[in-house]
């Protein structure tokens, strides 16, 4: 408990860690200012014209789809024969889409909280998988670099609990901090929906999926900076954690990506850990491959083309990469010489 | 005595792509007993660091006994931990932190009372500049941070690398009299350093260490008449005639200047009596004892004036490959 309050006390100390805080706070409040700037409280005649274009947007699409089940039929009348429509009109049923025009979306110039959460949310999670992985990656590296882990080892000659309450204090501190964040953050653009905006409709399925993301994106951010405090402790230094990271998104993000589709390789997309972690934070993603539908189109059948990621798969991929090297890590460091 | 370090055939050997393999320990023995101020010399990169190192459990062994405060090391360590003080080359500390923060944050981490840390400041000369940033201060005000953090726990056990780094003459002094009052208080103090007037000033134990090897072990007065020639250095008036008369008494006698250098004589009135009878008067008579830097730089083998000495230079111990080595208390090892 000592040696995890003393490493909090270092943690917060540090310049980059003060620096990162700030750099949120600061993100965080430019986009709160422009939102606030860029929105008002919609008038009476507003939402009623809202209200108005958005049921006739849902009539148009209802329409639209009645048109294509006839010409399906053949009952298509002459004068609408011109129209486009998809050979399955299960595509534009407006039942089967996610989401239907809203009166939100007539209202230029107003933030709706309902509609802006998640894609903010998003922006939030990004901001702090990033603040994760460079706190991790130099917290421990910095430490490594200036002897700082071999004065502690002196007084503590146990390498495993100095790691341990290193990596514990700094999952704790980040996941606080990442919570802490997340909630002021979120609390305040719902406060910006209330009074300068739109709350929108903020129903038991909104909290939910809203909550989901955020759930994901914590245990994102947490695998983060396990990640970059790992590569640093293998590396020694917190360069090693950031030039890995860079060598990969160049190496196999962009230039294996290439490669796979040069030789025309199937599913490349399942190969890259970009796909994982957007599949893990969005519940499910979703890849298109023209090869899945070779064949399937020979007879004639429809074929999309696409095949999907799901959160399970994508969890225990980005699990395993990141326990792996924490236990390298920490394999590594029990024997390593500290010179 | 009961011993407090102990160190038997400790070999290190590091390996890298670039360099291959590097022998920095080389069958090493170390033995400091309870009280003593243990002076440990060695050239640069003779091994002295890797073996305080090895001894704290920062780098692996790949083979060897040790032990401190009879306790086997690195394994059980950390049983005896909070009983010794040590510094490894100059630590680095958090520079935005203050002295007296540095010294918090570690007796919390090593669950000392935090009111220990101004009594350590005190110490060493630092309550006063204890709230200044660390980056704000010399080499030597963090040399003395140092050694007050390895004084934070009130150890059994001192190891200090080379606590004189960057202190000035009266910081020297001040060091050299904090290390006589704690083996005055009992505490067992194991110092390395280059500064062989220093230790032999403190210490009254010393080891030396040689490309790996242990070359002279012993108490510092031991070692030195270990290496007495028992020469003595003659002022007289004809030189020349004298060290005829000196040799034909079958002494050695070399001339240098106005002066005799004279070895194989028992004592000093033989000289004296010698000389006296031939009627020429001496005018001075001195023996020539040896220094630890003299007898450091001949069996480091660094003693070549005007030859510039690469740090691999260093003398193996006697025998080639180091199989014997001088140890006043146990005699010579084979």
């Amino acid at each position: 408990m000592n040696l995890v309050r003393a490493e909090l006390e270092r943690l917060f100390a540090r310049r980059f860690v003060q620096l990162m805080v700030v750099l949120l706070a600061l993100a965080f409040a430019v986009t709160a200012a422009t939102t606030l700037a860029g929105s008002h409280k919609p008038s009476a005649a507003e939402l009623s014209s809202a209200r108005a274009q958005a049921t006739e947007a849902r009539q148009s699409m209802e329409t639209h789809f009645q048109q294509c089940l006839a010409r399906r039929n053949g009952t298509l009348p002459p004068s609408d024969s011109e129209l486009y429509f998809p050979t399955d009109c299960s595509e534009i049923d407006p039942i089967r889409q996610d989401r239907l025009p809203i009166a939100a979306d007539f209202l230029p110039g107003v933030f709706s909280f309902a509609q802006q959460a998640e894609p903010l949310l998003y922006f939030l999670i990004a901001f702090l998988v990033l603040f994760g992985f460079l706190v991790g990656a130099s917290y421990i590296g910095a430490d490594l670099n200036s002897g700082g882990v071999v004065n502690l080892l002196l007084w503590r000659p146990r390498r495993m609990t100095v790691l341990g309450a290193k990596l514990g204090t700094l999952l704790g501190t980040v996941l606080a901090l990442a919570v802490a964040a997340s909630l002021v953050y979120l609390a305040t653009f719902w406060v910006i929906g209330q009074t300068a905006g739109l709350a929108g409709r903020l129903s038991g399925d909104f909290w939910r999926s809203l909550g989901a993301v955020h759930g994901r994106g914590m245990v994102l951010v947490l695998l983060a900076s396990a990640l970059g405090f790992a590569i640093a402790t293998l590396g020694r230094h917190t360069s090693a954690a950031l030039g890995a990271v860079a060598a990969y998104a160049v190496v196999w993000e962009l230039g294996g990506r290439l490669v796979l589709e040069i030789v025309d390789a199937p599913r490349p997309d399942q190969l890259m850990l970009s796909s994982y972690i957007g599949a893990w934070l969005t519940g499910e993603a979703r890849f298109y491959d023209s090869q899945i539908c070779r064949g399937d189109t020979a007879g004639g059948g429809y074929c999309e083309g696409f095949y999907s990621l799901t959160w399970a798969p994508s969890l225990l991929v980005l699990l395993l990469l990141t326990g792996g090297l924490t236990a390298a890590a920490f394999a590594v460091f029990r024997r390593r010489d500290l010179i | 005595m009961s011993a407090v370090i102990e160190i038997e055939g400790l070999r290190k050997t590091f390996h890298s792509l670039r360099n291959g393999r590097r022998v920095a320990v080389d069958g090493f023995d170390l033995l400091v007993e309870t009280g003593q101020i243990h002076g440990f010399l060695g050239p640069n990169g003779s091994g002295k660091t890797t073996t305080l190192r090895a001894l704290l459990g920062l780098v692996r062994a790949d083979s060897g006994r040790m032990a401190v405060l009879g306790e086997p090391s690195p394994q059980l360590l950390p049983r005896v931990a909070g009983r010794v003080g040590a510094i490894v080359e100059s630590p680095q500390f958090f520079g935005n932190f203050t002295g007296h923060r540095t010294l918090r944050l570690l007796a919390r981490a090593g669950g000392v009372p935090t009111s220990r840390v101004d009594e350590v400041l005190e110490l060493v000369g630092l309550h006063d500049r204890g709230d200044e940033r660390v980056k704000a201060y010399s080499l030597g005000m963090k040399q003395r941070l140092a050694v007050a953090s390895a004084l934070l726990k009130d150890p059994q056990l001192l190891i200090l690398d080379e606590p004189a780094n960057g202190l000035d003459p009266a910081g020297i002094r001040e060091m050299r009299d904090l290390m006589r009052s704690l083996a005055a208080a009992g505490v067992t103090v194991l110092v390395s350093s280059h500064i062989l007037a220093e230790i032999q000033l403190i210490c009254d134990h010393v080891t030396i260490i040689s490309r790996g090897r242990r070359v002279a072990a012993g108490r510092v007065d031991e070692v030195l008449a270990g290496h007495d020639r028992h020469e003595f250095l003659v002022r007289v008036a004809e030189p020349e005639r004298a060290a005829e008369l000196l040799r034909a008494a079958e002494l050695t006698a070399t001339v240098d200047g106005g002066t005799l250098v004279v070895g194989g004589a028992t004592d000093a009135t033989v000289i004296s009596k010698l000389l006296g009878e031939q009627g020429l008067w001496v005018g001075e008579l001195t023996p020539l004892r040896p220094d630890l830097e003299s007898v450091f730089l001949e069996l480091t083998g660094a003693g070549q004036p005007w030859v510039p000495r690469q740090v691999d230079d260093s003398a193996l111990p006697p025998g080639g490959q180091g199989d014997a080595v001088i140890d006043l208390e146990r005699g010579v090892d084979a």
